[in-house]
Parts: structure tokens; sequence; C-alpha cells
């Protein structure tokens, strides 16, 4: 193969060339960026285009004709027991509407991001799977970039709920914190989860006659007698990288209970990574990543961490509460309970849940089937079938009158009053900021699972990667 | 600078030719080879042989037996991987993107790499640098993707078939080996009267097949590989290819390694079986005009 | 551009016959420009914007805001620049070694050796396979608990995390199952450059009295030297733009990623956990942008190389 001959003429070309790039770059972009005209054009057009659904939408707005046939196109990420719940939902809500098919798109959690975009961008979809809003960018956080679902809102793209009647079912704490953004309604949320505990085998540790812990020196004390005993302290699905951080959420909340707080501190200057205080929460970091999770943990993937608990030698498994299912699914008759993670030496700083709100629905503002996309959501919210999705995925409800009736929403009842929304919700990383900046996923940034040996080291190091995109903001 | 010009490996006799050795092959080196190419075997075949003795365990028996052979021969795995996912759909939508674009993307190039070649017409020289220039460009993912949603194909069969219609590496092997063929040949076709189109597919077209074949080989087997461009132009599960197929498989029953496994397998026997008849026309198609020019 | 039929060297047809080449052309280079060359240069455009990529989201002009960003802006940069230079340390160890590894294994199987066709067909496999097929054999194979090589590993009393631990330890087997993979490719090629290299050149050098290396110095690399320069350059090529192993083997994580890998990530969202990161498609077509001009250079120099060496052999 020769290349010189071209690259030849391209010197002798030269000038033609630069010209042409620069007319076709400029024919794309009129094409491509210039959306505002462009796309609103290029939607019309689709909406045109598919007159056949337009009028269908106008049709069922009248009520429920079902003349004319709607295909209701849902996205969902995966998750085995929600995804069994829709099918049976979704037979009910075709019973009511007949002239309503839907089809659910079921998508990996990871790619939600990216198919959301995409479909939302190619108006594919009517109705999307978004988590709960949390995080808008604060007014102290200068030059940061907003998250996704911000965004979308403020490009118009999600259907402005507010006046819809059945927002009204869930409870005042929700629409505030998941379900608003500039005091407009943009999503149902179906449920909170918990992010900071952790499961504990109460049978091993009756067996060895100790008590659960609730405080952080009772935690490594436990852990020594359990690992004496030839068994492990803990276990998550390490191969995920991510379910690791659940215990770093665990020691940072009862360190800082006040999460929203402490990101207006690291944001502001009032609280740094490697202060005193937070230093002592490096070292807990490490011990709980290489000390206490078991050997071999980067094999076990996050499903199928419960399989591997389930094996009974393991005393406990921080990870969310959704993955109680798993847990009964495979073993029945383990015996269970599920605590916040004691990462405090005071046990009274012990009792708070973290976590977020999970899955929410809401509307593609352009869709064509508003009408059917609005009736599903309603419907949705029917306490009754709410009642029944909360059965199904396990999620700590959002509507007042609906009650997790499971062994896990016994087990968490104590500490629901204390449920707060996570560190996670609330950050957004300054522009600028290097990749070790967001510490509280510090834990899996120790080996086994990254380069980190040395907890001061690292302190001053996520400090220093925070600091740079705060100082370029 | 001349290109000498090498006689292309005959696409008839596939077998690369008789061996040739490069000295007497003594009896040492035979051995020393053998026992290389032996290690390399091991490195090439025991990923397969573990696939198949996982495949074969239930999740429990691999969760404390991770490496020895199976119990029994068990294909319950199979069974249960054949009902979750949609892989014959996978399999033909990965097969009708690899014919479909290849067979498009090779009869349009061969319509502008002969001119080109030939220098037909003025600026033919410029073309040929842009497609060079071309080799290095970025992965233009962003733009291509406002493109296709513009154009309305975004999440359709058509729009993820014109994401391969190009390919400059194709196009440049395939203007050096048409240099090869002597202009004698156009000269007299046309003092024959025989038209340009009828002369470029019934008299070019045979004369270049080593290079069509490699070109042919080397889109298809980067269509079939592709990952990124499934993940972010097709949501439907009924596009999936099988790149993209199973890893929202392995998404979701990743933690199964004994389900993945048997997964895994089902997709690659026939491919494996399908290489088995065709490798002969894959290698000598990959390797027959590549060499080249 | 003046794209004309020229009156001089071509003979077919006559009157408005002649515009026929132009007509046929016309759908191959407009699928080009349309498709590959238009939406490059249009990243060149976007890397100036703040496009999210969000329909009816504004999009701003911001000069050299995502570049200076890229490059000069607080700790992020150093990421970047570390995503670059693993970007090219990936491409120099995959092009040498699957370059070296593939001339021997061409060299081996141009003997008269039994079993040539199976071992041929055997190393070529992977390629066939697929990207996701060879991911996950080599996810399997590396599972730290219970997997065959940490089996293997253990034998000498080495403990190891393999892909879900030391990133670039990680990094170094993600170049394995890369040469593992694609090493087919390279040998497939050489072979056939050895089969046109004619058998009496050798006879005359062995009645000289040359022996094997001195064969494989004097004869066989010089007349290779159409199949090198292939590899050569599609190796590293290639190797600059491949990442797609790295989403299937390690994902999205600190101290592996790559210059292609964050173009996606940064432009499409890249979801961990909880949490969710912007779609940045300006500066991901800023970072596109870099990531050409290191190809470019890279390129550039290795066709210069080439060039060399095509002069010194063949004149």
């Amino acid at each position: 193969m020769k290349f010189h001959g071209g690259v030849r003429t391209l010197r002798k070309n030269g000038k033609l060339f630069i010209t042409l790039l620069v007319v076709l770059g400029l024919f794309f972009t009129a094409c491509g960026s210039s959306d505002s005209t462009d796309t609103t054009a290029g939607t019309s057009d689709t909406t045109a285009g598919s007159s056949n659904t337009t009028a269908g939408s106008s049709n069922t707005t009248m009520g429920t004709d079902t003349s004319e046939p709607v295909t209701l196109r849902v996205l969902a990420h995966a998750n085995p027991p929600a995804q069994a719940w829709q099918e049976a939902f979704n037979a009910k809500f075709q019973e009511k509407y007949p002239n309503v098919t839907v089809d659910v798109s079921v998508v990996a959690s990871g790619d939600l991001s990216v198919v959301t975009q995409t479909r939302l961008s190619a108006n594919d979809i009517d109705v999307i799977d978004i988590p709960g809003f949390s995080n808008p960018v604060a007014d102290y956080m200068s030059g940061a970039t907003p998250p996704n679902w911000q965004t979308l809102i403020d490009a118009g793209l999600l259907l402005d709920l507010t006046d819809q009647p059945f927002v009204q079912n869930y409870d005042a704490a929700t629409i505030a914190d998941a379900m608003s953004y500039n005091d407009k309604i943009y999503q149902v949320n179906g449920g909170r989860v918990s992010y900071s505990g952790m499961f504990v085998n109460k049978d091993l540790l009756a067996a060895a006659s100790l008590a659960i812990p609730t405080t952080w020196s009772e935690l490594v004390s436990v852990c020594d007698t359990v690992k004496a005993a030839g068994n492990e302290c803990m276990t998550v699905g390490g191969a995920d990288g991510w379910p690791v951080f659940v215990g770093s959420y665990g020691l940072l909340g009862s360190f800082y209970p006040d999460q929203a707080g402490l990101v207006e501190g690291l944001w502001t200057g009032a609280v740094k990574w490697d202060d005193a205080k937070t230093a002592e929460l490096w070292n807990r970091y490490y011990v709980y990543a290489t000390d206490m999770l078991e050997p071999g943990v980067t094999s076990y993937s996050h499903d199928a961490d419960p399989a591997r608990y389930a094996a009974g030698d393991v005393a406990f498994m921080p990870t969310g509460v959704w993955q109680a299912p798993a847990l009964e699914a495979a073993e029945p008759g383990f015996d269970w309970t599920y605590v916040p993670f004691p990462g405090s030496d005071n046990a009274s700083d012990n009792q708070y849940l973290f976590g977020k709100y999970d899955q929410g629905w809401a509307i593609n503002a352009n869709s064509p089937n508003q009408q059917a996309a609005l009736d599903y959501l309603a419907f949705f919210s029917d306490p009754a079938n709410f009642q029944e999705w909360i059965n199904a995925v396990g999620f700590l409800p959002t509507q007042p009158g609906v009650t997790l009736d499971t062994k896990l929403g016994g087990e968490v009842a104590p500490y629901l009053e204390n449920y707060r929304v996570g560190f996670e919700q609330y950050w957004v990383q300054p522009t600028g900021a290097g990749q070790w900046a967001n510490g509280s996923q510090g834990a899996a940034w120790f080996a086994p699972f990254n380069e980190w040996t040395d907890p001061a080291a690292l302190s001053k190091q996520s400090q220093a990667d925070l600091q740079a995109g705060l100082d370029a903001g | 600078m001349s290109t000498p010009i090498i006689p292309s490996a005959d696409l008839r006799s596939p077998d690369l030719g008789s061996a040739r050795s490069i000295t007497s092959t003594t009896r040492r080196t035979k051995l020393g080879s053998y026992v290389i190419l032996l290690t390399f075997a091991v490195v090439y075949m025991g990923p397969l042989f573990v696939l198949l003795t996982v495949s074969m365990k239930s999740l429990p028996e691999f969760f404390k037996n991770p490496l020895g052979l199976p119990a029994g021969l068990n294909f319950e795995n199979f069974v249960d991987a054949w009902k979750l996912a949609n892989f014959p759909t996978y399999m033909l939508n990965s097969a009708i993107y690899a014919s479909v674009a290849t067979a498009i993307f090779v009869a349009t190039s061969i319509l502008v790499a002969f001119p080109i070649a030939r220098g037909y017409f003025k600026g033919s020289k410029g073309m040929l640098t842009l497609y060079v220039v071309a080799l290095f460009l970025p992965p233009a993912l962003i733009p291509q993707f406002q493109l296709i949603l513009n154009l309305g194909m975004y999440n359709t069969r058509p729009g993820y078939i014109l994401l391969f219609l190009v390919n400059p590496i194709g196009m440049i092997i395939l203007v050096n080996y048409i240099k090869s063929i002597p202009r004698e040949l156009d000269e007299s076709a046309a003092v024959d009267g025989c038209g340009y189109f009828r002369f470029v597919f019934r008299v070019i077209l045979p004369l270049i097949r080593p290079a069509v074949a490699t070109v042919t080989v080397l889109h298809a087997i980067g269509i079939w590989n592709e990952l990124i461009l499934p993940t972010i132009y097709l949501t439907n599960d009924n596009y999936y290819p099988i790149t993209r197929g199973l890893i929202v498989f392995e998404g979701v029953y990743g933690s199964n390694w004994p389900a993945l496994s048997a997964a895994v397998l089902m997709l690659m026997i026939p491919m494996l079986i399908l290489y088995m008849f065709l490798q002969r026309y894959i290698i000598s198609g990959l390797t027959a005009g590549s060499v080249k020019g | 551009m003046t794209i004309k039929v020229s009156k001089k060297s071509y003979l077919f047809g006559r009157g408005w016959q002649r515009w026929t080449p132009l007509f046929l052309l016309l759908p191959g280079f407009g699928l080009y420009l349309v498709m590959a060359v238009g939406p490059s240069v249009a990243t060149a455009v976007y890397s100036f914007t703040d496009a999210t990529g969000i329909k009816g989201a504004p999009v701003n002009w911001i000069g050299f805001d995502n570049y200076d960003e890229f490059l000069f802006r607080g700790l992020a940069s150093r990421d970047n620049i570390a995503a670059l230079q693993r970007t090219l340390i990936f491409s120099v160890l995959v092009t040498t070694i699957q370059f070296g590894l593939g001339l021997l294994l061409a060299l081996l199987l141009n003997q008269k050796l039994k079993g040539r066709t199976f071992f041929r067909t055997l190393f070529f496999m992977p390629v066939i396979l697929g990207v996701a097929i060879q991911g996950l054999m080599w996810k399997l194979l590396l599972l730290p608990n219970g997997g065959p090589i940490a089996e293997m590993f253990g034998w000498f009393g080495v403990r190891s995390e393999f892909l879900g631990g030391q990133p670039k330890e990680a990094f170094l087997w993600v170049i394995v199952v890369q040469i593992w993979a694609n090493v087919g490719i390279t040998m497939v090629i050489f072979l056939a450059g050895m089969q046109t290299i004619p058998e009496d050149l050798y006879e005359a050098a062995s009645i000289d009295g040359a022996d094997g290396w001195n064969l494989f110095k004097s004869i066989t690399w010089p007349q290779l030297t159409p199949a090198i320069n292939t590899n050569f350059l599609l190796n590293i090529i290639g190797s600059l733009q491949a990442w797609q192993l790295f989403l299937v083997l390690t994902g999205y994580k600190n101290g592996t990623q790559v210059l292609g890998y964050l173009v996606f990530a940064e432009g499409f969202g890249q979801t961990s956990g909880s949490f969710t990161t912007a779609f940045r498609q300006g500066f991901a077509a800023a970072a596109s942008i870099v990531l050409f001009f290191l190809v470019l250079v890279l390129g550039l120099a290795a066709n210069r190389l080439v060039n060399r060496r095509e002069r010194k052999y063949l004149g």
C-alpha cells in the first residue's frame, strides 16, 4: 500500500483541500448544530409524517375512543423484578385502554442515559425511565456542567406534569426532592432506595454469640472474631466497581449526616477531603476495602453477589436495599436484616440510611401519544397499582398509605424516619477537577480495586484534585 | 519509485500455494517449529475448552469447582440461554448488516476507484488524497449521530447500514490494485465499442478479483466486530447485531457464567462452522490483494 | 474543484456518454463525502461549541475553551494527558508485538509442516468471533477467583485481581487480548507476502552458502516489503482507534481510559453507579480532534518510514 503519492498531492493541492473541507464543514454544521431552527423543523416533520399517530392521540384526548390504535413506547432499565411486574401491569393497562399497545424497550442500566438522549432526540419514545431529580447545579457551584436531567428539562424535552391530578398521590417530600425542578413537576417517582447500609447474616452472628455492631469499633472486632473462626467479614460485587462505593457512602454518611451541607462545604472550602476529621474517614475506607472485604471480591459482579452471600459464611454484605429480593431468591431460609453501615464510633451517628429516589417515569414533551402516556402514569400512580409495584421491586414507597409489606419493609422500618438523600444526589463535579476528586467513592480506589495503598496520600490527592477544579472554575 | 508487479496469490488455489521451504528444513528446526506452534495452539484452544466445561456446570457447581470437568453432560444452560435471548435474530441481523453494507460498499467503490486509478478526470489525484487523509480522520461519532437523527434514520436497519458504506482503506487497496492492470485494455475495449459500465464490470472486475476479495473480507469483518455503533444507533432489541445482543445479555445475566458460556458457545458454533467452510476464501481474500501496490 | 472527464485519456463513448464515469462515481463518492468527510470536518466545528447533543438545548461558540480545558485546566488535564499517553503506549505495544508474533507465526507456517492449515485456521479464528465474544471469553479466563489463569498464577504463589484490580495490570491484559485477537490478520498478510517470493532467489543464495538467518535478512525481509508496510500501517492506525475491548473488559475505570473511550464517555454520558455525567459533545469533539492529530503525526511518521524502506529495498 502506498500513501506517499497521495501525501505529495496533498501538498500540491493543499489550498484546494482546505477550502473544500471548510465548505463541507460549514455545510454539515448547518444541518447539525444550528439545532434551534433545523431540528424543530425536523420534529414537526416527524409529527406530520406520522399523521396517523398524531390523529390517534388527538382522538384519545376526547376520551376512550378505541378506534385509533396507539403504540405507547416505554423505556425502562433492566431490573428483572420490575420487568416481571411491568408485563402484568401493561396487560391490565391494555385491558382498560384497548386501543393502546405498550411497547417496552429494556436497556442495561449503564446504557440508560445514552438511550434516553438518543431516543428523545429522535422523538422515538413516549415514556422514559428517569432517576429522581436531586442535584440541580446550586448557586455556589460556579462553572459546573449541569447534570443530564437538568439539560433535558431546560431544553423542553420533558412534559410538565404539575397540573395532573395523579401527582398529588405522592408524599410531599418526594414531590419536593425528586419530582420537581424550578417549582414544576416533571416525573412521578416510584420509590426510594438506600445505598448506604449492609445486610447482616443473623445466623452466623448468633452462632458466634455476637451482637449486630452499632459502632465502628464493634464492627472491627466482630470482623476479627468472624475471620478468626474461618469465615469472611464482608462481600460486595467488586467486579462492577461501584458496589464498593456502598461501604464508603455509609462511612461518609456517619461522618457527615448532613450530606447537602457536606457538598456545599466541599465547594466552598469549609470541608476538605484531607482535613483532620476527614483523614480518619480515609483510614476507615482503607480498612473497609482491604481488611473487611473478603479476598477475591473482584470476581463477583453485583448481580452474583447475593448468591455468594447466601452461601452463609460471610457476615455482612454492604449493598443497596434493592438486593433483598435477589437474596431471598438465592436462599429462602437465610435469616438476615439490613442496618446502616456503622461508620462512626458514636452509635447515634449510625442511625441514618442514605439513598436516592430511584426509578421514576417522565413523558417526552414532543410525544405524539401524550394522552396515552398521561393515562399510563395516572394508572401507575393509582394506589392499588402502586402497591403492587412496591411489592414487586422492594423500593421504599413514595406514596402515603402504601407500605412495603415485605421482610425488608419490616427490617428497615425503624430507620425510615431517618432516611436521607445521599451525597451522590447532590454532588456535581467542578470542571477541571481530577479523577480522584469525588472522595465519596474513595474506598474503591484502594487495592485491590485500584492503585492506592496509603490513606493519607490518597486523601491529599483527592483534595488536590478537587481543589484544582475549584480553582479553575 | 515504481511498485514492482508482484504476482498475486491465485484465488483458485486458496491453500496459499504449495509449501515452500525457506531452506532445506532440518528435522531440528521442524521440531522447534512444532513446539512453538503447539504452545500457541494451546493459547487458542484453551479458551474454547474452558467455555465448554463451564457451560455444562450448574451455577453452584461452578462456584464450588470452577475448573474441573463437569459432573456430566448437562445442556440445561443452553436451553436457558436460548430461551432468554433472541440469538437467532441477532445472528440474522449481523449477517444482513455485513452482507448488504459490504455489497453496496464494494459495488460503489469499484466505480470510484477505477476512474481515480486511471486519472480519467481532472482532480482524480486530489480525490485519492482525500481518501488517504481520511485514513487518519477521527471517528466522527457526534456529527454522524446528528446526521442520522436528522435523516430520520435513527434506530432503523437502513440507517445502521448507512454507517458502513465508506471505508478509505478499502478504496486505497482497490485503486492501487487497478493501477497494476495495463491501460491498453481500456484502449482496445473502447476501440471495440465496449461501454464503460460493461467494461468495468465484465473486464476489470474479474481482473481485480483478489483485491475485491480482500476489501470484502476486511470490510465485512469490521462490521461483524462493531460494538460501539450499535450501542449508539440501535435501541430496538430486534435490530441488535450479535455483538450488542451479547453484551446486553451479559449486562443482565453477567453473573451467571455457566449460562453466559453457553450463550457464547451457541453463538460461536454456527460462526465456526461457517468459517470452516469459508475460511479458504476468507483467508485467501484477505491476502490476495492487500500486499500488492 | 473542477471534476471533468479528461479529454485526452478517456476513450469510452462520445457525447453525453462521456459523462458516464462521473455519474457512476457519484453514489460512492457522495456517500463518502456525506458519511465520512463531512462529519469529520463537522467534528472540528463542534469542538468550538458547548453542544450537548440534546435536542433543543442551546449551542454557543466558545472558541478554544474545550481545548484549553482538555489540555490545561485543573487536574482533569492530567487525566486527559494520561489517557493520551496510554493510547500511545497501547498502540506502540500492540503494533510491535503483534507485528513480531505475526511474522514469527507466518515464518513457521510457511514451512512444509503437517497441520499447517489447521494452525492457520486456529490462529485466525478470534477475528471471526468478534470483539464481544473475545472479551467475554477472556473475562471468564481472567476471573480472579476460580479462573484458569488465576489458578496457574496460584502455582507460583502469585495472586492477582487481573481486570478488576491495579489499572496498569488491567491495561496490560487488554493489550494481551487485543494481540491474541488480531495477530491472525497480521500472520495471514505476511504469509501471503511470503508466497510471492520467488523460490529461485533462495536457491541461488543457498548455493552461495547462506543459511537461515542470512537468507531471512537478505531475501525474505526485503522481499516482504509490501506485506510489512501493509501490516505496519494497518496495525498503527487500527490500534490507535481501537478501544472496544476496554469497554467489554474493564469498563470506564480510573487509570485505564484511552482517548477513544474518553470521547465516547464524554459525548454520550457515562453512568457509574448512581452517578451519571452530563453529555458534553463539544468537549468530546475537541478530544477526538486531539486524537486525530495524534493519529496523523504517527501515521505520517510511519508513512515516511515505510517509504524509506521501499526506496532502500525496491528502488
